[in-house]
């Protein structure tokens, strides 16, 4: 079973003269095991629709169902592992340890089922135990980044919802985190995340939802995507689509420097070769 | 205009965080910062004002030390920092309010704080928000209000640490536009970051690895290094790409990998022409 969005609208300070739509009629269905980004401006609602699927958020209209249950309820709620762009701001503990083990704890596990998830949940974002006993508020940014996509791991969530989980990270520490969230949807588990970053994120992404003043202006593949009118492209994707539309007869629906390369000495070649016909 | 001596600094731990620095900026110049996670880029930028002292050597500003208390007031006049993330910067319930703050401080007449405030409220484009609370407004807008902040301080100087890592392209890109206008202006300008994209402009690029500066130069030689993988820092894909098809026997000059319109137009002109 999926999360399911049907006419979801949702609005800030309603009712009054600053009432703001952040989401209006939003549709959309998430399967397990996808990969899906949410793309769109700052203001679009990326991060208004995501604190929807775990109920800190209730639509004022429409409906939210996780697996056919209420998102506030508890069940639903143990399924969905959340991580905020801040990580600070979702760290309290006094170790990292004990961070972790705050959420299986707090869903009744025993202690023994906790230090195992905990465990587990280390090694997935490529922490090291040594750190167990740490201050998470010692820690640089993107490590503090990894324990909060570990707390929420340790809950074994059939959804991870995060949000721009690789902002401020280096691009070594980048590599570590995409390859955690790899893994972690290739067991079935479906990661959703709100990104901006088209480099970085953009290659694991199977599905895209791409929101525009709080509506949804595209949903579909990456494929689709690419070939789509009025979406921020990925530079090599707007480059090739300039190619294209400059009369250049390459693919334009690619994205990677490789694929570029590859393509642009394709037709040069075959450019070439018709000169020297000539 | 700013000079670092031999810096160096820990944090309370003991571990090193910056050393040895030595950096000498002019007066109207456009610096990158670059340098992965933990490689010391943001104690630096605090140490440009006087927000943290080094524990060895000297920062100058403008021929005052910022060890100095009492000059401290007078160097973070000249030199102000934006911060990656706007929500703990501001202050005020409205825009306006927020803006006003820093030249509250600066005990200066209400008309001269109305003058700057009105000023820097046009030239950022932020009128039609000038009542909004600013913890409303999106990310993007919320990043100009702390850059705005700044300018009513009217520094010379500004140090942008991060200031783009959470906006999307279009809002990232307005941002820049800013800092652009600023340095066309005159104004010095620091800018750290890990987006490589974002340094095109930049006159020099200074690249941070564990604490110490492993790389400096022209922004064209240094981002077109290979030793920045190495340093776990990738090319801009549009740079990478043009690196890669020089081998090919494509030349694309650094100019022309700016943005992907400009890009693709030497391709046509490559391919195309005769």
């Amino acid at each position: 079973m999926p999360i399911i969005l049907e006419n979801v609208s949702f609005f800030y300070s309603k009712n009054t003269p600053l009432e703001i739509t952040a989401l209006k009629d939003v549709n959309l269905r998430i399967e397990k095991g996808e990969f899906v980004g949410i793309l769109g401006e700052n203001g679009a609602g990326k991060s208004t629709l995501i604190k929807l699927f775990n109920g800190i958020l209730r639509p004022d209209s429409g409906k939210v169902t996780i697996d056919g249950l209420s998102p506030s309820s508890k069940k639903a709620k143990s399924m969905i592992g959340m991580v905020f762009q801040q990580a600070a701001d979702q760290l309290f503990c006094r170790t990292i340890y004990d961070e972790i083990a705050f959420g299986p704890l707090n869903f009744g596990y025993s202690r023994k089922e906790t230090e195992e998830r905990v465990l587990e949940a280390l090694e997935a974002v490529y922490l090291d135990r040594t750190m167990l006993s740490r201050n998470p508020f010692s820690l640089s940014g993107g490590e503090m980044q990894r324990v909060a996509l570990a707390c929420a791991l340790a809950l074994r969530p059939d959804y991870l919802v995060l949000d721009e989980p690789i902002t401020g990270i280096d691009p070594s520490g980048k590599k570590e985190i995409l390859e955690t969230l790899k893994k972690v949807k290739d067991q079935g588990t479906a990661v959703i995340t709100v990104t901006h970053n088209l480099n970085g994120l953009f290659p694991l992404l199977e599905k895209i939802i791409h929101l525009q003043e709080g509506r949804i202006s595209f949903q579909g593949s990456r494929k689709e995507y690419l070939e789509s009118e009025n979406v921020p492209l990925p530079p090599i994707a707007a480059m090739m689509r300039e190619l294209k539309s400059s009369g250049i007869q390459v693919n334009p629906a690619l994205f990677t420097v490789e694929e570029a390369l590859e393509e642009i000495l394709r037709v040069k070649s075959i450019i070439e070769k018709k000169k020297t016909e000539k | 205009m700013i000079r670092l001596e031999n810096v160096s600094y820990s944090y309370s731990d003991g571990k090193p965080a910056i050393r040895d620095i030595y950096i000498e900026i002019r007066k109207g110049e456009y610096i990158g910062i670059i340098g992965r996670n933990g490689s010391g880029k943001s104690t630096l930028a605090l140490h440009f004002n006087g927000l943290l002292k080094p524990g060895k050597g000297k920062v100058m500003v403008k021929g005052m030390d910022t060890r100095d208390i009492s000059m401290l007031q007078e160097i973070r006049k000249i030199v102000g920092i934006v911060f990656q993330n706007p929500e703990t910067q501001f202050i005020g319930r409205t825009v306006e309010e927020d803006l006003a703050f820093g030249p509250e401080n600066l005990c200066l007449p209400p008309e001269e704080i109305r003058r700057r405030v009105e000023r820097v409220l046009a030239e950022i484009g932020l009128e039609n928000y000038r009542y909004h609370s600013p913890k409303t407004l999106s990310g993007g807008q919320g990043q100009c209000v702390a850059l705005a902040g700044t300018l009513t301080m009217e520094p010379e100087c500004l140090v942008f640490d991060e200031v783009s890592s959470m906006l999307d392209p279009d809002s990232g890109k307005l941002v820049l536009k800013h800092v652009k206008k600023l340095h066309e202006k005159e104004k010095t300008i620091i800018y750290i970051t890990h987006n490589l994209e974002e340094l095109h402009d930049a006159d020099r690029i200074i690249v941070m690895d564990r604490g110490r500066i492993v790389l400096e130069g022209k922004t064209e030689n240094v981002l077109s290094n290979p030793f920045l993988l190495d340093l776990g820092l990738t090319p801009p894909p549009l740079m990478d790409l043009a690196e890669r098809l020089k081998k090919h026997g494509v030349m694309i000059p650094w100019e022309k990998t700016s943005s992907p319109s400009n890009f693709a137009e030497e391709i046509c002109q490559l391919f195309l022409k005769t």
